[in-house]
């Protein structure tokens, strides 16, 4: 056994030592020869069942390890999938964690869609020692902590979406170019209170009026929030042209109600709900006129790959993929690519060849990790060049809901229209 | 500062469907004496059949409204019949298997639909322009609804046979077994009331804010403070209680921070019971 095996054994207890054990003749053979039997990944998704977000991480791994394996495998090797439900829960995250890690012994980790259920699971990262590469979660404290310590962290990667200190400075980035057009010159800033949104809520603060934008209300609300009706009130009576929200628990009550109560101001923002492509039907037209941030669309050219992933997956599932699939997908190919590179499934070989990596994805033509030396170190690059969301309007066509994008300029499909009630 | 009329009808609007929840919490524990933890999972039912009659279905909302009554009612029946009336003398054991029951409800849609809300459409929709005030044509049908369906309910009790024999089974069920009325069958009636009552409930609360699996307890935490306020087993009660506690809620809410939503209810409840505990119209119970 070696001394990082060693040192495993004694940290896990007996029980989890006696696996971690039974790992260690398979994995400590010399790494530089053949890859040793097939690529493992495992995913950790919320109910990937049911929830949109959790089933485009899987159905998009599952895609990509297809796709690899159509084309001989990775280094002759097959790539195999293994799904866990976190179900959004920061406990049941760590247990299905471990699982995949000590139980399935896989070689990599994915997924994540919670920022409390990804914070938890960083000490466990950093014990198990396998690489992570998270495809939904957005707190910025995840790759702080590599910046902290990186020798301890350096097998947690983001690949998407950018952290939300750059979600936020993307909705800034957003109202610079936009607002004036779009008639939004005083807004009302609506966050959910979950960890995800406070680096948003702290870029967002100050950077509007900054801009000559007017933000009479700047509210974090509770995050079991179900009736907006008070909220509205007071965005109604501060008069502003639109709420700019930060939604993803709480979205569509919110959306919902908004659109019902006919409320005289627009509505737009990082609203996770409605970034899937079905959501017109599951709220009947509800989200018309709303208009949200997304990491890529089906039919928004971003790169020459984006629109055949949307496609196939279209083509697998029966339906389009949410955000996290797009990601979930480049961080399987991103990973194989390093794995070949690396000529090695191990942890140690393949973390430099992901941190040198510029990688053409589905969402962005350079997919590209900061530096060990800057403030977020393995977060994916936030850039025009890099990861560069595309902003929507839900709109009605022939009786259905289509996404348009709005911004940017190069994808656009259409201009900004305020809802006819406003 | 929001205006208060806005608020006052906010309130009255969010009251009346709470009076509607109440009335059935309170009517169960009132005649039968059992506390019935699965009432909010009850209008959880409600507001997914209506929702599935109308987007699975492609049913009209007014058929999905009927279709929640009938569905909660019979679930609610099914529910007292299979389970309830064999232990309804234990309450802790009540206790726990409407807990049970209320949580494997919220796990089955979790399941099946997921956790993300659901839309469903208004029963009627719209705006009207009252006092100068815009308000939802559906928050206007669930006030009127409402009052015309307690106001059925109080006929129904006062001033029919059936109706007094449930509140002859609710003072002393002694007494109403010796002039010949069946408890069991008063217990089942309860059920079936409040099961309807709560599926009306959970249709207008989806129509105005979605559906969700965890859409019922709200609800029932309000149903506690309001029918102990009102008073244990009055229907009275309920009604004045619902809107006190609604009033408060939505002035709360609107006047000190959203995030309070709920927890002014709870001081009442305590408050209540260390200082009346038999609430604004409750009375002794006549037998132990």
């Amino acid at each position: 056994m070696d001394r990082r095996r060693f040192l495993q054994f004694a940290g896990t207890g007996v029980a989890t030592a006696s696996l971690a054990g039974c790992m260690g003749g398979s994995k400590s053979k010399d790494a530089n020869q053949q890859l040793d039997g097939p690529i493992k990944i495992g995913v950790l998704a919320p109910e990937p069942g049911n929830n949109p977000i959790g089933a485009s991480m899987a159905n998009s791994a599952k895609l990509a390890a297809k796709q690899l394996n159509d084309n001989g495998g990775v280094l002759g090797s097959d790539v195999n999938v293994v799904v866990k439900d976190t179900k959004e829960d920061p406990a049941t995250g760590k247990r299905k964690y471990q699982e995949l890690t000590v139980g399935e012994q896989v070689d990599l980790t994915t997924g994540v869609f919670t920022s409390e259920v990804q914070l938890n699971l960083m000490s466990s990262i950093a014990q198990q020692q396998t690489l992570h590469l998270n495809t939904g979660a957005a707190s910025p404290e995840t790759t702080r902590k590599v910046a902290e310590n990186y020798d301890r962290f350096k097998y947690y990667f983001r690949t998407g979406p950018v952290n939300s200190h750059y979600l936020g400075q993307n909705m800034v980035d957003f109202a610079k170019a936009n607002f004036e057009s779009m008639g939004w010159n005083s807004v009302a800033i609506l966050a959910e209170d979950y960890t995800w949104t406070e680096p948003i809520s702290k870029a967002l603060n100050g950077s509007l009026s900054e801009a000559g934008i007017d933000v009479p209300v700047n509210k974090r609300y509770a995050g079991g929030t179900e009736n907006f009706s008070p909220i509205y009130d007071d965005v109604a009576n501060a008069g502003v042209d639109a709420a700019y929200v930060v939604m993803a628990h709480t979205g569509t009550s919110a959306v919902v109600q908004w659109a019902k109560q006919q409320r005289p101001f627009g509505f737009g923002g990082i609203h996770v709900p409605m970034q899937l492509p079905s959501y017109y039907g599951s709220v009947n037209g509800a989200c018309r006129y709303a208009v949200t941030q997304n990491s890529a669309t089906p039919q928004s050219e971003i790169t020459s790959k984006t629109v055949p992933y949307a496609n196939a997956y279209q083509k697998a599932n029966g339906k389009y993929p949410v955000y996290t699939g797009y990601i979930t997908f480049d961080a399987v190919k991103m990973y194989a690519e390093a794995v070949k590179q690396a000529g090695s499934k191990e942890s140690g070989k393949v973390i430099p060849k992901l941190e040198n990596m510029s990688y053409t994805g589905t969402t962005a033509e350079a997919v590209e990790y900061y530096g060990r030396d800057h403030q977020y170190p393995h977060d994916v690059k936030y850039g025009k060049k890099y990861a560069w969301p595309v902003w929507l309007q839900w709109r009605e066509t022939e009786g259905s809901g289509s996404q348009e994008v709005i911004w940017p300029d190069n994808l656009s499909t259409t201009k900004y229209q305020s809802p006819p009630w406003v | 500062m929001v205006d208060v009329l806005t608020t006052v009808v906010n309130a009255v609007t969010i009251s009346a469907l709470y009076a509607l929840v109440a009335i059935g919490f309170t009517l169960i524990f009132g005649v039968g004496g059992v506390l019935n933890l699965a009432h909010g999972a009850i209008l959880t039912i409600g507001a997914f059949t209506a929702y599935y009659a109308t987007s699975a279905l492609g049913l009209g909302i007014w058929t999905g409204a009927a279709a929640a009554l009938v569905v909660a009612a019979v679930f609610s029946a099914v529910l007292y019949l299979g389970m309830i009336r064999w232990v309804q003398d234990e309450p802790i054991l009540v206790m726990i298997l409407t807990l049970v029951t209320s949580i494997a409800i919220e796990q089955f849609f979790v399941v099946t639909v997921g956790t993300q809300s659901k839309a469903v459409p208004s029963l009627l929709p719209g705006q009207l322009t009252l006092a100068g005030i815009s308000v939802q044509t559906n928050q206007a049908l669930t006030f009127v609804l409402s009052w015309v369906l307690i106001g059925g309910l109080i006929v129904a009790v006062n001033y029919t046979q059936t109706g007094k024999a449930i509140l002859a089974t609710s003072m002393t069920k002694k007494g109403a077994a010796l002039v010949g009325i069946e408890s069991d069958r008063m217990y089942l009636y309860t059920w079936l009331l409040a099961g309807a009552l709560a599926g009306v409930a959970g249709v207008f609360l989806a129509s105005y804010r979605t559906a969700s699996y965890t859409m019922g307890r709200g609800p029932l935490i309000l149903s506690f403070s309001i029918v102990v306020l009102g008073g244990i087993g009055s229907i009275r009660g309920s009604v004045v209680g619902a809107y006190l506690i609604g009033f408060l809620e939505v002035f709360t809410v609107s006047y000190v921070d959203s995030s309070l939503s709920g927890l002014a209810s709870l001081v009442v409840l305590v408050v209540v019971l260390l200082v009346r505990p038999e609430g604004l119209f409750g009375r002794e119970l006549t037998e132990a």
